[in-house]
């Protein structure tokens, strides 16, 4: 039944809701408060630069060829060919007789033979050699990697004697920036950040950066978390890249010495508790 | 004028109502619960992978993660 009751400095509500009897204040227990509040500015967070291996995947052949010549006969022939004279016709005019008179020669065939000596020549080709050298060829990966670090960034709020309190949450209100975007080591562009850039809350953990193969599975993992351990507030960074292959040979990652991401954060940090 | 203190039957005011048995103020309760406050690390990373630890504490994968996180469920709160 809902009440009132104060006794031995202890005061106590209680609300009845369908019949079941709710604590709605008890001095005996905490109310539901922010027990305090930390600002820390500058936070910063900082990636290294990935890491690419070069992996031996075999030889391949360099071939040599060889400059081969052949001196070839080419023998002497009789070269036979015809030319024809077409006929024509000739006129004359007699001034005497005042007339014209006409001639015809007639057409004709003359047959020739020509002689070409024979001679010898030079033919020359360039001739496989089989390989000559032999060259390792490569491919480059991406180096597989787990990275985490722990710092406290702050102390828990104390109670009067100095002793940490039992925090129940943690809330988490940040702005960041990213001061170098760091890149994709295949590709000249910067990594997707989730990073807002205006204020935003968070309780736990959050994604900063990822990048996915083309199948669109996951490689590459970059995260933070706020939390308390202990007396500390800590910040967790984390870093998880699985191995990747370029893809081509003997041609390395061009960005992977452009892939160190760094950010500054300005964390307001509520700790609370609930009403037990 | 504010309400100092009033008591009825039915209900509890206090300090100009910031105190009010009508109020539903969040509590942590072991069992019946109404939402989960995150306490914690709820994300990890491993193989280039994702885990995300659900306000119930079960871990939903993103299929590449390959670790051994556990986070904790949050707190159990009722409104």
């Amino acid at each position: 039944m809902s009440g009132f009751t104060a006794s031995n400095s202890r005061i106590r509500v209680i609300e009845t809701i369908s019949s079941v009897d709710e604590t709605v204040f008890d001095t005996d227990n905490d109310m539901p408060h922010i027990v305090g509040t930390t600002y820390l500015t500058n936070v910063a967070v900082d990636f290294d630069d990935l890491d690419q291996t070069q992996n031996y995947v075999g030889e391949e052949c360099v071939p040599t060829y060889t400059l081969e010549s052949v001196l070839v006969y080419v023998p002497a022939v009789w070269y036979n060919f015809s030319t024809y004279t077409p006929g024509e016709w000739t006129q004359t005019y007699d001034w005497y007789y005042g007339s014209f008179s006409r001639e015809f020669t007639s057409g004709f065939t003359t047959y020739h033979r020509e002689f070409t000596s024979g001679f010898y020549e030079w033919e020359s080709q360039w001739v496989y050699d089989e390989c000559g050298t032999y060259v390792p060829y490569y491919e480059y990966s991406v180096d597989a990697e787990e990275y985490s670090s722990v710092t406290n960034i702050a102390n828990l709020p104390t109670d009067e004697d100095g002793t940490a309190l039992d925090i129940d949450f943690v809330i988490v209100q940040a702005t960041g920036t990213r001061s170098t975007g760091g890149k994709d080591p295949r590709f000249n562009q910067a990594l997707p950040t989730t990073v807002p850039t205006k204020t935003f809350s968070f309780q736990g953990s959050v994604l900063l950066e990822s990048s996915g193969e083309a199948s669109g599975d996951s490689w590459f993992r970059r995260i933070m978390s706020v939390y308390t351990s202990g007396s500390k507030l800590k910040l967790r960074v984390q870093e998880s890249v699985k191995s990747i292959n370029r893809g081509a040979y003997n041609s390395g990652f061009p960005h992977i010495g452009e892939s160190r991401s760094t950010y500054s954060f300005n964390l307001k940090v509520f700790f609370g508790k609930f009403r037990q | 004028m504010a309400i100092v203190l009033k008591i009825t039957p039915t209900r509890f005011q206090a300090s100009g109502s910031k105190l009010d048995s009508q109020r539903r103020y969040i509590r942590k309760v072991s069992s019946g619960e109404d939402l989960r406050f995150v306490n914690g690390q709820n994300m990890d990373v491993s193989g280039g992978g994702l885990r995300y630890v659900k306000p119930n504490g079960t871990n939903l994968d993103d299929g590449v993660y390959n670790g051994n996180f556990s986070g904790s469920a949050g707190t159990r709160v009722k409104v």
